[in-house]
């Protein structure tokens, strides 16, 4: 299990959380983007193998989401929380 | 050798669900206890508590003979638009584990670590109980674990079980 850092609660148990999925990229202006780049953003999600940038909920604790990065090798929190809200 | 403990399902509370910043909140309803200062922590007065429990998030609990008193002094149908103010006192159910043994009953179901140097005596959280989000908070000699109210037979036969 992951001790995950809420920024309201300090660290907690991953248990308590809810996966909100990687960040995903900016959008594009669709009209300023290749087809190809575009049907990779809406297809494509991160999927690295190191580090990813992921939104976190803690659903059982105070409602905060909150983002991460997790090195998807290790489970370990390589930074974050940057925000919180 | 079974545990220490005594659990008792407590009666119902007089519970309101307050959101708003606490200097808002405060102005609408001065009759409000002190705001905690820390969150997840906890202020009491003789007959309520109020739980700091999430940003700009709090809960306040009072005996139910309260209840019709405090309706009317936090006038939850008429807060103006940046707080609102719910009742909620019949949406949780509080169990009371207390003992020699009530840390480590509660760590059966609970991650959260309740050693008293980093859970005080005015601590109060919430979190995972059995797998359901719950309101963990101190009480004298233990803690009160708070879980949705249809759970409530549920949780108490999982303590019953624990503790067997």
């Amino acid at each position: 299990m992951m001790n995950i850092p809420c920024p309201y609660c300090g660290p907690r148990n991953e248990g308590e959380f809810a996966f909100g999925g990687p960040v995903k990229p900016d959008r594009p202006d669709p009209n300023a983007v290749s087809e190809e780049d575009w049907v990779t953003y809406l297809t494509q999600v991160p999927n690295p193998l190191g580090p990813v940038q992921e939104r976190w909920w803690h659903v059982k604790g105070c409602g905060t989401w909150l983002t991460i990065w997790r090195d998807t090798r290790t489970h370990d929190i390589v930074d974050g929380p940057s925000d919180a809200g | 050798m079974p545990y220490d403990v005594i659990i008792d399902r407590l009666p119902i509370f007089a519970l309101f669900d307050l959101k708003g910043r606490r200097e808002d909140l405060a102005k609408w309803a001065p009759s409000l206890p002190d705001f905690p200062g820390k969150p997840n922590t906890m202020t009491r007065t003789e007959k309520t508590a109020l739980f700091f429990i999430g940003p700009d998030r709090w809960l306040l609990r009072a005996e139910i003979e309260l209840e019709d008193a405090l309706v009317r002094a936090l006038r939850p149908s008429e807060a103006p638009a940046d707080i609102s103010i719910v009742t909620v006192s019949d949406t949780m159910t509080f169990f009371r584990i207390t003992g020699p043994d009530a840390g480590a009953v509660v760590s059966i179901g609970c991650p959260l670590d309740t050693h008293p140097d980093t859970f005080g005596p005015d601590a109060v959280t919430y979190s995972e109980f059995f797998g359901l989000r719950s309101l963990i908070l101190r009480c004298d000699g233990g803690f009160d674990c708070a879980v949705e109210q249809s759970f409530g037979d549920m949780v108490a036969d999982h303590l019953t079980r624990a503790i067997a």
